[in-house]
């Protein structure tokens, strides 16, 4: 019996669930000492904006209980160098996938513009959920309103694949996923880090120069299953599941949720070999409890719930 | 570069807080390069740990640390036998110049990359000078090791109890008078300051080590960047963790 493990995300046909988080995977080519990139089921290249960003100044980071706090601020090399790199990934005959960030519906619409040009690039990942900017990035993700414009406007742009990358830092994120669905969102992409902040008591300062910081790893992980398992029952596009995701049996769990696909970010750093042990780890899943395909397990924890409850 | 699972063969305490850490196995790295090390098999505490290599054969890797906080104090648990999870060889490393002196000056815990690179600069059968400064007497470690292995050998201590008292950086113009001398030097950010404006002063090659707060350790993450003498940042784990002096220092003359 054949496992089937491709799953469908827009337009792009992965080989399997399992791909890297943006700004936990450069442009791929740190990641490529490790293992044959060609695994993954995709690329994802790192938060891109229209020009150059120099980031946030140190201290940028911080660990924390279960995790760690960033505050990279979205340094890149700016869209143009950018390809340059992302060219570079072609080899590997596997999706990529560009988050895309700006500050202004403009910004995000000239970044996509020079990629459309690259033939590697399959998808666009939509960072309106990056805690660390002063301005844009989460701005335009915790009004439903605000990302749907956005979406709107990025639409006409592009025939290629549009996810949209949501912040858990917000009241409703069911409203803002339903938002950007209907604003022309092929698939989201949940959750972005939460934020928070490290206080160095000694010193009596925060620890991050930007005061405040992005919270990922384990901790995060029950946070972003509640909201991958609210947002999956409430659209009818793909959820890619993410946040603490550090072994296969977290990437099940958010399978089981709703999630269609998953994304490992921080987990890369302390092992820079989990997104095939995660693979592999889904393979033995699925083969242990007779799964033919991942497909069948999307999901499946709150249909059988609903099963049960209506059984009552 | 590769992750592999090491067994500890010797984990002994050489000083106050200070311990050296040896390793079965070959990552292949070169002096001034280093490790990331998984203190714990569990998720918590979540980042490995990056240590400097302090010496490495086909046979071992050999780690020295100094237990600063919740992670090197998990480390020091670990017993003869466990097998710890280490990514390298990662970082630049010193490169290898051609004038026949080098001067190592070493700050506190400094001391683990440069005993690697002082058996590499000795075998290549260069004049070595070392400078040691600590705090206290109770941190040296390995000091007649390095007495025995170098041209020239200066101890310093804060306190005063062992060796001459003051900072290292004190006894560096009149080492550096009489020689033709590269300078490689690790240490706390002020030390390799001072030594950066020394070397700068006499127009002397200089090639400092820097640590950071690191993440990926492999240049994915920028979690881990200085601000460079130019105001651009760079990673300590890829760009570094060894930098020409002038490159993350700069004076104002």
């Amino acid at each position: 019996m054949t496992l089937d493990l491709t799953v469908k995300i827009g337009n792009l046909l992965l080989k399997n669930p399992v791909m890297p988080a943006s700004g936990c995977f450069g442009y791929g080519e740190e990641y490529a000492a490790f293992y044959d990139l060609s695994c993954l089921g995709a690329i994802v290249v790192t938060g891109t904006t229209a020009e150059p960003r120099p980031g946030n100044p140190p201290a940028r980071l911080v660990e924390t209980p279960g995790g760690m706090l960033n505050a990279i601020g979205l340094q890149n090399p700016g869209v143009e160098a950018a390809c340059e790199k992302i060219r570079r990934l072609q080899p590997y005959k596997t999706p990529v996938i560009v988050n895309v960030a700006g500050n202004t519906v403009e910004e995000y619409l000239q970044v996509i513009k020079v990629l459309e040009r690259e033939e590697t690039v399959a998808a666009y990942e939509i960072n309106i959920s990056c805690p660390n900017v002063k301005a844009g990035g989460m701005a335009f993700g915790t009004e439903p309103g605000t990302a749907a414009k956005l979406v709107a406007a990025l639409r006409p742009a592009t025939s290629k694949t549009l996810i949209v990358k949501l912040s858990p830092n917000v009241t409703d994120i069911v409203a803002v996923a339903k938002a950007v669905e209907t604003a022309g969102a092929d698939a989201v992409s949940l959750i972005n880090t939460l934020l928070g902040m490290a206080i160095d008591v000694e010193q009596r300062r925060p620890v991050l120069a930007n005061l405040t910081g992005g919270l990922s790893g384990p901790a995060v992980k029950p946070v972003a299953l509640r909201m991958v398992w609210q947002v999956s029952a409430a659209v009818n596009i793909p959820v890619i599941g993410m946040g603490g995701i550090s072994n296969a049996e977290d990437a099940v769990s958010f399978l089981l949720a709703g999630a269609s696909a998953v994304a490992i970010g921080a987990a890369n750093f302390r092992n820079p070999t989990v997104c095939p042990e995660v693979i592999a780890g889904i393979k033995d899943y699925l083969l242990r409890h007779g799964f033919q395909s991942v497909r069948e397990i999307t999901g499946l924890a709150r249909t059988e719930e609903e099963k049960r409850r209506r059984a009552k | 570069m590769q992750k592999k699972k090491m067994e500890i063969l010797e984990h002994e305490q050489l000083a106050d807080d200070i311990f050296r850490l040896k390793l079965a196995g070959d990552i292949g790295a070169r002096p001034g390069q280093f490790v990331q090390v998984g203190v714990a098999s569990t998720l918590e505490p979540f980042l490995n740990r990056p240590f400097s290599v302090h010496n490495c054969t086909e046979s071992s890797l050999t780690l020295l640390y100094r237990v600063v906080g919740r992670g090197t104090r998990l480390l020091a648990q670990r017993p003869k036998g466990a097998i710890l999870s280490v990514v390298g060889p990662l970082g630049n490393g010193f490169p290898r110049t051609k004038k026949r002196q080098a001067v190592l000056v070493a700050g506190g815990i400094g001391v683990a990359p440069l005993y690697y690179l002082l058996h590499t600069l000795r075998a290549e059968g260069k004049d070595v000078s070392f400078l040691y400064g600590t705090k206290t007497a109770a941190e040296i470690v390995l000091e007649n090791e390095f007495r025995s292995l170098v041209q020239e050998f200066h101890l310093t201590t804060e306190d005063g109890s062992a060796g001459k008292q003051g900072f290292v950086t004190e006894l560096l113009p009149q080492v550096l008078a009489e020689k033709q001398a590269d300078i490689f030097a690790c240490g706390p950010s002020a030390m390799l300051r001072a030594v950066a404006k020394i070397a700068t002063q006499m127009d002397l090659t200089c090639f400092v080590s820097l640590e950071a707060e690191m993440a990926c350790g492999v240049g994915a993450c920028l979690g881990c960047v200085v601000t460079g003498a130019d105001g651009n940042y760079r990673r300590v784990c890829t760009d570094g963790p060894v930098f020409a002096a002038g490159e993350v220092f700069s004076f104002d003359s």
